[in-house]
């Protein structure tokens, strides 16, 4: 057997000891605090101005074709260029994460504002809504769905982004600790690292499907 | 006047740049002129040593691609159309679908080496997924009365599934497809990146550690276009093939 493989037990005991010594914890919230704000930051613009693009024209014009121009470019490769911007500290990791997860966003806030049932606009216009209203209480709530397909979306992005931004140019986070335990041949950490990131992931995936089975509670069927 | 909006915020952004650029107050590290940018990009238009790097990121990600292709949409139709199969397989595939793929590259470098086998691998990994999920949503919703009428007419199962099932679920596949190609653009940078010494991830990171960020811009133009040339690819084929359905929407 080739030593980068570990017995399932090994890397359990692997991952109690790394707990208990401290060497897991720090890279946990290192990584944590660059992915949500980054993650927050991109989707948040994202859906605004996806939803502002969706229901008025000017706006449309004037975003849509850039955001879907340079919507095929794999965002990372501009990492380089962010980190001789912003210097390899977080806010460089943030913005390139922001950055990814704002596509995503907009774009199925875009269509789920433009997929808007026209009869259902009408009836809302014939029962008196003003513009605010008509944008609140409908077009909003029947995005919402393709809204949060594009932020669980935006959330897988942004752990690539995460991990990649990490291993490149990064003194902490789990990115950065897989590499390094990947270096010393500390096979034993770098699985941790791994799991430690998988854990996480399907942690916020989970979170994300529970928040929208709130939202949207009002959908028949599967969701 | 509403023809000119979309070029309004690029253009803004583009005259911008070059007037920073020109006026001499930020290093031309920070931000060259668009013509350095310009320049870097018609050498590399030229030097066949930079179109090769090009060329073998191209090859990646397509090479990945592709087999990811071939394996899950079968997969995928198969889940769709076969309770059992999906028992067997599904709750394996929604409990790995979260975890960031990308984080095994260590695992497939020990495994696979350095070379592009473990990257292909990997984009293969993360592309399998949208395709299967989208291909089992896609043949899940299919009509059962066009199935019903199919089989009422006399169709095998064969041509049921190649007739009716794969044709309905053409749109979710490419929509599977649509997701899948520009991640393995992505994987194969992030990869090349890390661990390489060929390919644009590799290419750019060299520009950034020789701080020609000129060079580094060409770099990112190139990718952008190899993106676009894969998108509009799917974009076009999916035209080509889908034709029908048409939803009535009011913002349009």
């Amino acid at each position: 057997m080739p030593d980068w493989i570990l017995s399932p037990s090994e890397v359990v005991r692997a991952f109690a000891t790394a707990l208990g010594t401290g060497d897991l914890l720090p890279h946990v919230v290192a990584s944590l605090a660059r992915a949500i704000p980054g993650f927050v930051l991109g989707t948040v613009v994202g859906v605004a101005l996806g939803l502002v693009a969706g229901v008025s024209r000017v706006a449309d014009l004037m975003l849509s074709p850039s955001v879907f121009l340079s919507y095929p470019v794999p965002k990372i490769i501009v990492l380089p260029l962010v980190m001789v911007w912003f210097g390899i500290g977080d806010i460089s990791k943030v913005v390139i994460i922001a950055l990814a997860c704002f596509y995503p966003a907009f774009i199925n806030a875009y269509y789920g504002a433009r997929s808007t049932r026209a009869i259902l606009v009408w009836s809302a216009l014939n029962m008196g809504a003003r513009p605010i209203d008509l944008f609140r209480k409908v077009v909003v709530p029947s995005a919402l769905p393709m809204i949060l397909s594009g932020v669980r979306v935006a959330l897988a992005l942004s752990f690539i982004l995460l991990f990649a931004a990490e291993m490149v140019g990064a003194r902490s986070g789990l990115g950065y600790l897989i590499k390094q335990s990947e270096n010393s041949l500390r096979f034993d950490l770098m699985y941790v690292s791994i799991i430690t990131i998988a854990v996480l992931g399907s942690l916020g995936d989970a979170l994300l499907r529970l928040l929208g089975r709130r939202l949207v509670r009002w959908r028949e069927g599967r969701a | 006047m509403r023809r000119l909006l979309p070029i309004v915020l690029p253009g803004l952004a583009l005259l911008a740049w070059e007037v920073t650029a020109r006026s001499g107050s930020i290093s031309r590290i920070v931000c060259p002129s668009l013509f350095a940018i310009a320049r870097e990009l018609g050498t590399f238009a030229i030097r066949s040593d930079h179109l090769t790097e090009a060329w073998i990121s191209l090859y990646r990600a397509l090479a990945g691609f592709a087999v990811a292709a071939v394996v899950g949409v079968p997969l995928g139709l198969a889940l769709g159309r076969s309770p059992s199969a999906a028992r067997l397989v599904e709750p394996l595939l929604s409990a790995t679908y979260p975890i960031p793929k990308i984080a095994l590259f260590p695992i497939f470098v020990f495994a696979l080496g350095i070379g592009s086998l473990s990257k292909v691998s990997l984009v293969f990994l993360e592309c399998l997924y949208p395709i299967v999920i989208n291909a089992a949503q896609g043949a899940r919703a299919v009509n059962r009365v066009v199935v019903w009428s199919a089989r009422n007419m006399g169709a095998s199962p064969i041509q049921i599934l190649g007739k009716v099932v794969l044709p309905a679920a053409a749109p979710a596949v490419f929509a599977g497809f649509r997701v899948a190609l520009p991640v393995a653009l992505i994987v194969v940078i992030i990869t090349e990146m890390i661990g390489s010494a060929d390919g644009l991830g590799y290419f750019v990171m060299g520009a950034l550690a020789d701080l020609r960020t000129d060079r580094l811009l060409a770099a990112v133009v190139v990718t952008a276009a190899l993106g676009w040339a894969l998108d509009g690819l799917v974009v076009g084929s999916r035209a080509r093939l889908i034709f029908w359905e048409q939803h009535e929407t009011y913002f349009n």
